[in-house]
């Protein structure tokens, strides 16, 4: 049984002119996995997330969550962005409180749900702030808790520690694996680094040029829990030295 | 007295100044008082009438009609931002119509106002609402529209639906254009009243001020002048603060709007 199955999904955007922006795209993701894709710039990663998460209507193919077909988005389902897009007039517990609070939850479990998550990417001391007043790595710890607030079964995340620095970046990938194994759920990761994919996950896809679809499926046999350490090895370069290999040949 | 301590000396000198300078060219009839009061007697008279309490009646119609007019022009500017943002249809319907009537001056229209709804308080009330209401649709409008596409994505991911996008994210978004455009009205609704006090009117601190120079009471004239300044420094002080207030999450201050 796999937790997101898509067959050979197409999207067409139709502005000015016609844009191919994925074509004959198939994945299959088991449940708890992490998986990352990665790809040239441009070839549709972001728009596969969208038509994932029934945010963009598909042009044809089909995305199954949990065997059954997407309809638009789902609370079940939950999306991080590079740009945090956090509401900047509610405070970092309005903001984590935001899903719970427009699926007409209590007040007091609302809370319960926002202290936890709250804790669970460190921000305890911080809940009355506004986003203004965080650092970027900070406020996409507020994404990323606002997403988990929804339980979601699916977390996907595009290119979510793009803008940071390398150190926080580092961080919060270990804080992302943690949260992983916490909150348990899958999560589909997109990102242009690729030893921060080898790094997070189960399985790295490749995608082709747009229009894209996925021309290599890696699986990540690095043992868990996973460490700095692990960068350095001989495994670890192998992997890397694999998966540059198929992106390369798209650039 | 944290007041004093922080208030800025600096900022009365140009003022006293002129003062002074005005005071002695009044004095010493360098110009003939009657054009130019010295300053001394502009307060006098002021001062008469607030002690005779002659200037109160004056000031509290126009605020009324001020008041009045403004808050109509804003729950229609607001209803009717929201609709034109939120619907193609009214859109279209309505766009053609703002832009046509947008640039016409508020006063081209008193007379059409007078017709309308004759010289009392409904044509008056009906120039302030002209005067202050586009500010407040445009940017209603421009604020709305505005706003991050993909904020309202990660809202709708999140589960929001229709009617909680309007209210949870796209009007609290927009706010900042909002409360700018209502901020712009507050000026534009001072402008409008004494404009129109002036034109026809029997009360109102734009009748006072016409009244006196109709009656060469130039020291008079000057003193309403002074009132009209103050009631808009109160009304500008009034709205900034109330801005402040709603959006102190905003981390920009000098907001920028569009002005009709
Ligand atoms: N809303 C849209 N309207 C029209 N074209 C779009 C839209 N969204 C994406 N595209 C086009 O679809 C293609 C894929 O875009 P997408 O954002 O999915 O790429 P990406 O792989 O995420 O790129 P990057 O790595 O730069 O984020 C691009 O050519 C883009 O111009
Ligand atoms: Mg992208």
């Amino acid at each position: 049984m796999f937790i997101i199955e898509a067959q050979k999904v197409c999207k067409i955007f139709n502005k000015r002119e016609e844009i191919t922006a994925i074509e004959n795209f198939s994945l299959k993701v088991r449940e708890n996995e992490f998986v990352s894709i990665i790809g040239p710039s441009g070839c549709g990663k972001s728009t596969f997330l969208l038509l994932a998460a029934g945010l963009e209507s598909i042009t044809s193919g089909q995305i199954f969550i949990n065997g059954s077909k997407i309809n638009g988005p789902d609370p079940k389902r939950a999306i991080v962005f590079q740009e945090y897009l956090l509401f900047p007039w509610k405070t970092v517990r309005k903001n984590v409180e935001f899903g719970p609070l427009v699926r007409k939850v209590m007040k007091a479990e609302r809370r319960k749900i926002s202290d936890k998550y709250i804790k669970m990417v460190g921000l305890e001391g911080f809940e009355d702030r506004y986003p203004h007043e965080l650092s970027g790595g900070m406020k996409q710890r507020v994404a990323i808790a606002r997403a988990l607030a929804n339980e979601p079964e699916v977390l996907f995340m595009d290119e979510p520690f793009g803008s940071l620095d390398s150190l926080t970046r580092e961080m919060l990938q270990s804080e992302l694996l943690q949260i992983w194994t916490e909150a348990k759920c899958t999560v589909i990761f997109v990102t242009h680094s690729i030893s921060e994919a080898v790094y997070l996950s189960d399985r790295v896809v490749v995608m082709s040029r747009r229009p894209g679809r996925i021309i290599a499926d890696i699986r990540i046999n690095l043992k868990r829990p996973r460490l700095r350490e692990m960068l350095s090895t001989p495994e670890f370069s192998e992997y890397e030295r694999k998966i540059r290999e198929f992106v390369w040949a798209q650039v | 007295m944290r007041i004093l301590s922080e208030f800025n000396f600096k900022k009365i000198i140009s003022p006293l100044f002129i003062l002074i300078v005005c005071e002695i060219i009044g004095r010493t009839r360098l110009i003939d008082p009657f054009f130019f009061p010295p300053p001394s007697a502009i307060f006098k008279s002021l001062w008469q009438m607030t002690i005779t309490g002659e200037i109160f009646p004056h000031i509290a119609i126009s605020v009324l009609r001020a008041v009045t007019g403004y808050i109509i022009a804003a729950a229609a500017g607001l209803f009717l931002g929201i609709l034109v943002a939120g619907s193609k249809l009214f859109e279209n319907i309505f766009d053609p119509l703002i832009e046509l009537i947008r640039p016409i001056s508020t006063f081209a229209i008193v007379p059409v106002m007078f017709v309308w709804f004759g010289i009392g308080n409904g044509s008056k009330i009906a120039i302030i609402v002209k005067a202050c209401f586009f500010p407040i649709v445009l940017n209603t409008i421009a604020g709305i529209k505005g706003v991050d596409l993909r904020l309202i994505q990660a809202a709708r991911s999140l589960g929001a639906n229709g009617r909680q996008l309007w209210t949870m994210v796209l009007i609290p978004s927009a706010l900042p254009m909002i409360i700018t455009g209502m901020r712009i009205s507050t000026a534009m609704s001072m402008l409008a009243i004494v404009g129109v006090e002036m034109l026809a009117a029997d009360s109102g601190i734009g009748f006072l001020v016409i009244d006196a120079q109709r009656t060469f009471a130039t020291d008079r004239m000057f003193a309403g002048i002074i009132v009209i300044s103050l009631m808009g420094v109160t009304f500008d002080k009034i709205a900034r603060f109330v801005q402040q207030r709603i959006l102190s999450w905003h981390t920009d201050t000098s907001l920028a709007g569009t002005s009709a």
